[in-house]
């Protein structure tokens, strides 16, 4: 297998279906394993939760409740039960999808080829580097945002904000096309970031998985195995950073956006 | 969980600016670039709409530029006040 090959194959998805109704089936049990996992452990930790002296684990989720809660606080200026839990799945959520990056870029889809017993088998386990994660999560922040503009502000409310915001009522048509603008970026800036930034990374530990891979030839593996180590092990540290931040911009987003949803002077 | 929607504390002069704005900061280079995008799609869509290609095309596209450096604007000037006034304690 070529250059171009290796990193086609690991970039393309296990799917069913052709055109709009392809299902990314790697995409969707990976994502949907995550989620159960994050049900599982704080339903888990729901039982054995103490209230006097906590566990190690139980301070470490204490900590994340706490860091949620405080962005919450700062950048949500209403009131709704619903915002601190839907920021606080979101981070992890978004976290765990991310997550999959730092897994050897070989090892899963090695080990799904062995099981299913052909070589070419692909398999994608990265969900956030495929667009179509990204993009349902933003609209579904992005219904969420119209849902609470018309419940605040009225239907009346939110046709207003399209008519007289940002320019005033002497520029109406000017308005409402700038309006449109700025919604239509909401899910846009969400998805893209998220998407171009996991794909990007992964593309890299693609790269860095060839250094090995391809070049190394006879004694020259003496140079590239350790350059290829020390590398991958940069741009995971580097990269565990990088993780981190989007999904905790992804969660700011999200609360800022509902924010805004919820103020009726915007 | 249910602290989280105490009413909001207006920041004093001095105090640091709060986390979740400084790293909403990190993400203004693409909220600029989506209002730009979502301008062309807009102006795509209109244009498809009215037939008047290249018009609001180009139309949207200068105004989500606009929109744009508006928005960043507004994210940025959320941390001038705090600093400004932290400037003029040490002055005094």
């Amino acid at each position: 297998m070529g250059t171009v090959e290796y990193i086609q194959h690991h970039l393309t998805n296990n799917h069913i279906g052709e055109g709009f109704w392809t299902f990314n089936l790697d995409t969707i049990v990976v994502s949907l394993l995550l989620g159960a996992l994050i049900v599982f452990v704080a339903a888990r930790l729901g039982k054995q939760i103490e209230a006097g002296t906590p566990g190690g684990f139980q301070n470490f989720v204490e900590s994340i409740l706490e860091f949620v809660s405080t962005n919450v606080r700062d950048a949500f200026p209403g009131h709704n039960p619903l915002i601190a839990p839907l920021a606080l799945t979101i981070f992890l959520w978004v976290w765990l999808m991310n997550f999959m990056d730092l897994i050897p870029v070989d090892l899963l889809p090695y080990l799904y080829q062995l099981i299913t017993g052909d070589p070419h088998a692909h398999l994608k386990v990265v969900p956030t580097t495929d667009l179509n994660t990204t993009l349902a999560m933003a609209f579904s922040v992005f219904a969420l945002i119209v849902f609470y503009n018309i419940k605040i502000k009225g239907v009346g409310g939110f046709i207003k904000m399209f008519l007289f915001h940002p320019f005033g009522k002497f520029f109406v048509p000017v308005n409402i096309v700038m309006t449109l603008i700025e919604e239509v970026s909401k899910p846009l800036s969400l998805a893209l970031r998220l998407f171009g930034n996991m794909f990007a990374g992964e593309l890299v530990f693609l790269l860095i998985a060839l250094i090995g891979g391809t070049l190394a030839v006879g004694a020259a593996a003496l140079f590239w195995a350790p350059l290829q180590v020390l590398l991958d092990l940069g741009w995971l540290i580097f990269h565990l950073l990088v993780i981190t931040l989007q999904a905790f911009i992804f969660m700011v987003l999200t609360i800022v956006y509902l924010g805004m949803a919820h103020d009726e002077g915007h | 969980m249910s602290d989280s929607n105490k009413e909001p504390q207006k920041p004093k002069p001095g105090d640091a600016p709060k986390p979740a704005v400084n790293f909403l900061l990190m993400s203004a280079g693409s909220i600029f670039t989506s209002m730009i995008v979502a301008g062309f799609l807009v102006g795509y869509a209109l244009d498809q709409l009215f037939e008047t290609t290249p018009i609001f095309l180009l139309l949207c596209g200068l105004l989500g530029f606009i929109g744009g450096t508006q928005k960043v604007m507004r994210l940025s000037s959320k941390l001038d006040p705090v600093v400004e006034e932290k400037k003029d304690d040490q002055k005094s």
